[in-house]
Order: structure tokens, then sequence, then C-alpha cells
């Protein structure tokens, strides 16, 4: 699992710093050899908090590398050892796990807390269970979910915007909001202006808003006269309009065919046919990547680009046509032209 | 807490919620499906009033097959299959504690929009806002493309 983990990171990372993807691998490696040790070195939390809020307000790159080397400091008891590179070879970062893995506090705050921090500043993409340990082991008390439940279906791309936002140092003593919600698989990179707060809250409340207005944004165009409105909650009313209509429309038509069903029977194979005809004449014809699903082959039969073939179709029901028919395949010519019109939006 | 095991379980809705299908592609299953069941229902006789219901699912029906890569079409299939065998489907947590927590920021005006919404949508009771809000995207293109297709049919009858 954490392979493929790691080789989805390195996949869809590609365009990152080499420094960040290390760091992912690491908390994921971190995240890893937690559950399956368990380790439960005790160091005073006194002692951690203080030096590890030192590290606050720096660059991430800086914040992890120092925790790298707090672990070590805070196990041999020396001073900080910088020797640690955060080189692009894995051997360091191997070395450094050993080492910290000892070192686990399951005093959790803190380190939860540290790896919470940079996970979320840095890592959305990791998987959701190790995390959610984390967070247990965190007791929980900062109750943000911001991207940590993701599925990794979509491309994940990671963008951490560490020049601007700082790790909070209030991050401690955040409180567990009530109750976010997201699990989209696409991430909004929001970057932190000028003058704006920079907790994970607000970070993750704007993300989480971006989100919904770039979603109202494609509504819009979807929909047919939400330009003129101005505000999401006419928005929202033209959505529903045209949702409602679309519906009693479907409605009309089903009863409309409801009473026309029985005079439909006989020409519906020839009409289907023509219909498809239509369609694929008229519209610009998508190469369907995968066959389609039919639930009635021998009636539709289809070749690989997905026309009908018609010359199969034809001959069976060149005895079952009557003479009505052939006044409707003028009239359906024209309005198949219509019909098809009707998908332009 | 509820609300989280309960996404937890039900954690991938869609598949490429954004990714639409071509429309021929839909159209054609949509037909595929409908004209069948609708030549079916030719065979047996029944009174207009069941005719109609029953016109009115195969419609739904047909709906929901042919898009069955959203998460709409398969609380649909749900709730069609449910119509059949009159149980009571339970709905879950509804939307009503995420979007209280947005009213602090908007109007209540927005909220109810988003609940009617939800009642809208097949199976929006158990999205939250952004799903609900790309969900009902492919809806409505779903939905224009069916409306099309029943329209050339019916069209071509008369």
């Amino acid at each position: 699992m954490l392979e493929s983990l790691v080789s989805l990171e390195s996949m869809s990372l590609s365009s990152m710093d080499v420094s960040v993807l290390e760091r992912l691998k690491w908390l994921q490696q971190q995240q890893q050899q937690q559950q399956q040790q368990q380790q439960q070195q005790v160091l005073s939390s006194t002692n951690a908090s203080p030096e590890l809020l030192q590290f606050h307000g720096t660059n991430n790159d800086e914040l992890l590398q120092n925790t790298f080397s707090h672990f070590q400091m805070l196990r041999s008891g020396f001073g900080p050892n910088y020797s640690m590179g955060f080189g692009p070879s894995h051997e360091p970062m191997d070395g450094c796990i050993s080492r910290t893995n000892s070192c686990q506090m399951d005093q959790a705050d803190t380190v939860g807390v540290m790896l919470k921090n940079s996970e979320e500043n840095i890592a959305f993409s990791l998987k959701s269970k190790r995390k959610s340990e984390v967070k247990t082991r965190a007791e929980e008390k900062t109750e943000k979910k911001i991207k940590v439940e993701a599925e990794t279906e979509s491309n994940m791309k990671v963008k951490s915007n560490l020049s601007n936002t700082e790790a909070s140092s209030e991050t401690s003593k955040q409180t567990s909001k009530g109750a976010s919600e997201i699990q989209k698989l696409d991430y909004i990179h929001v970057r932190a202006r000028r003058g704006q707060a920079t907790d994970r809250h607000s970070l993750a409340e704007r993300a989480r808003r971006e989100k919904i207005s770039k979603k109202m944004k494609y509504l819009q165009d979807l929909v047919p006269g939400c330009n003129k409105v101005t505000g999401r909650a006419g928005m929202l009313d033209e959505i529903i309009n045209y949702v409602q209509s679309l519906q009693r429309q479907v409605e009309f038509l089903s009863m409309k065919l409801a009473v026309l069903n029985p005079e439909l029977e006989l020409a519906m194979e020839d009409l289907s046919v023509k219909q498809f005809q239509a369609y694929f004449t008229n519209l610009p014809v998508l190469v369907a990547s995968k066959p389609s699903l039919m639930v009635d082959a021998p009636l539709f039969p289809l070749d690989q680009q997905g026309s009908l073939d018609l010359s199969v179709i034809n001959p069976n029901q060149a005895t079952s046509i009557e003479a009505p028919s052939a006044s409707w395949e003028t009239q359906s010519q024209s309005l198949y032209n219509t019909s098809s019109l009707g998908f332009q939006y | 807490m509820e609300r989280q095991m309960i996404n937890k379980k039900k954690r991938v809705f869609s598949f490429e919620p954004t990714k639409l299908p071509p429309s021929e592609v839909f159209t054609r299953k949509y037909i595929s499906h409908l004209v069948p069941a609708l030549k079916k229902l030719n065979m047996g006789k029944s009174s207009p009033q069941i005719n109609q219901l029953t016109v009115k699912r195969e419609v739904d029906k047909a709906l929901a097959l042919s898009a069955q890569e959203f998460a709409w079409s398969r609380f649909l299939l749900q709730k069609l299959s449910s119509s059949n065998n009159p149980t009571t489907t339970t709905s879950s947590s509804s939307i009503q504690t995420q979007i209280l927590e947005r009213s602090n920021d908007e109007d209540g005006e927005i909220e109810e929009k988003l609940k009617e919404l939800q009642k809208l949508l097949p199976g929006g009771e158990e999205m939250n806002v952004e799903e609900i809000l790309t969900e009902i995207g492919n809806y409505i293109k779903c939905l224009e493309l069916q409306t099309s297709a029943l329209k050339s049919i019916v069209q071509d009858a008369t």
C-alpha cells in the first residue's frame, strides 16, 4: 500500500519540489511506522513544545528539517545536528526515520500537531487512514478535516504557499470547529493574501468557498439565463427553476408518450434507427473510448465507432415497415434536425 | 461525528463527476433502454393511469440506467426499485448542519435554496453542499438530453 501511495505520489507530483515529495514520503513512512510499532517513548511536553514552537514561523522546509534534527536532539540530548541534510537521496531520511521513530512522542499534541501542521500545509494528498490515526493520537484537539480524507482518484497537485502561510502557534490551542466536510477530490489552491488570516481554519474555509464558487460558475454556464443574475441566491434560484422546468417537461412528455404508446410500436425501431443516423451526421462525433453498454444488441447493433450498422437492421425491418412510415421518414428528418439543435444550449 | 461516519461509508460518489458523457452516448443508451421497455409495456394492456405511471417510471429508469456513472443515478435506481417494493427509505442527515455553518456568512435564503435543490436532486438528501453542486451539473445535462430524446420520440409518433 505504501508503495502504491508512493508511486502515485511520484507520478502525480512530478512537477513538485523534490524536497516536498520526500517530505510526503517521509510523512507516510512516519505514519506507517507509527502504526506498526506504536512507540511510546515519552518526552516531556514542556521540553518539546517550546522548542517546537521555535520552529513556527519558518519555512516548512526548515520546519521539518528542524524537527528531524530536533528529534535527534531530544533523543541524544545533544545540540541540534544539522548534518542530516535534506538531500535528494533517501538515505538520510531513512536515517532520520530510524531515529525519530524511537523518539516518537505519543505526546501526541506536539507531534501530532506538528505533523498535522506540516501535513496540512503541504501534504493534502496523504491517505486518510494514516492521517486519521495521527489525529486520533493527537486527541483530536484540532478537528480540522481539510482534505485529509481524500481519495486518490483524481490528480493531486499539492501546492503549498509556504512563503505566505506560517504555521500558527495557536495550533495547539485551536478548538475543534463543528464539522467541516470537505471530501472532494479536486483541490483548490489557496493562497493567503496579505493581511488575511492564515490559520488552518480560515485557509480551509477559503478553499471551500473557492471550490463552491468554481462550481457555481460552472453551473452558470450550464443553465441558460444565469449570466444576468448575480449573487449566489439568484443563481441558485435560476438553477432551481431550470431543474424544475426540465423535470416538468420530462413528466409532460412521458405522459404524452403514455398516451401515444400503442401507436409507436410499429415504427419505433425504424425511427430510432433514423434518429441515431441524424445524431451522428449532425453532431460532432466523439468516439466512445469504451464499448457502449447496449441492452438490446440485436436491435441496435453498433460498430466500434458507435454508428449504427444500418445494413443489418434494414433488411430485417423491410417487411415490417408499412406505408405510413414513409411519410414519417420525411417528417422525422426535419424533426431530427430540431432535436439535434436541442442539444446545443 | 455521525455525519462523518456516514460519509466515510459512502465516500465515493461519482467517479469523475465533472466529466460529462458525450451526448450521443447518453442518448443512445437512453433510447436503447426506453424503447424496448415501452414495447414491453405495450404488450400488456393496462388502464391509462397505471400506464402513465409505468411509463413515467420507465422513463426515469432509462435515465438512471443511461447515466450510471453519476451518483444521483444510483439513488434514482434505488428509489425506483423501492417503489416497486414499498419499503420506506430512511433519509440520513440532511444538509442542515452544514448549511447552518454557512448561514453565519450568508443569508438564510441560500440555505433554503440549497435545501430545495437538495429535494430536487435524487439522492440530494445524502450529499453535502459541494457534492450537490457538482451532481446538479451533470443531472441538468442528462435531463436536457432526456428531454430532447423524449421530444423526438413523441414528435415522430404524432
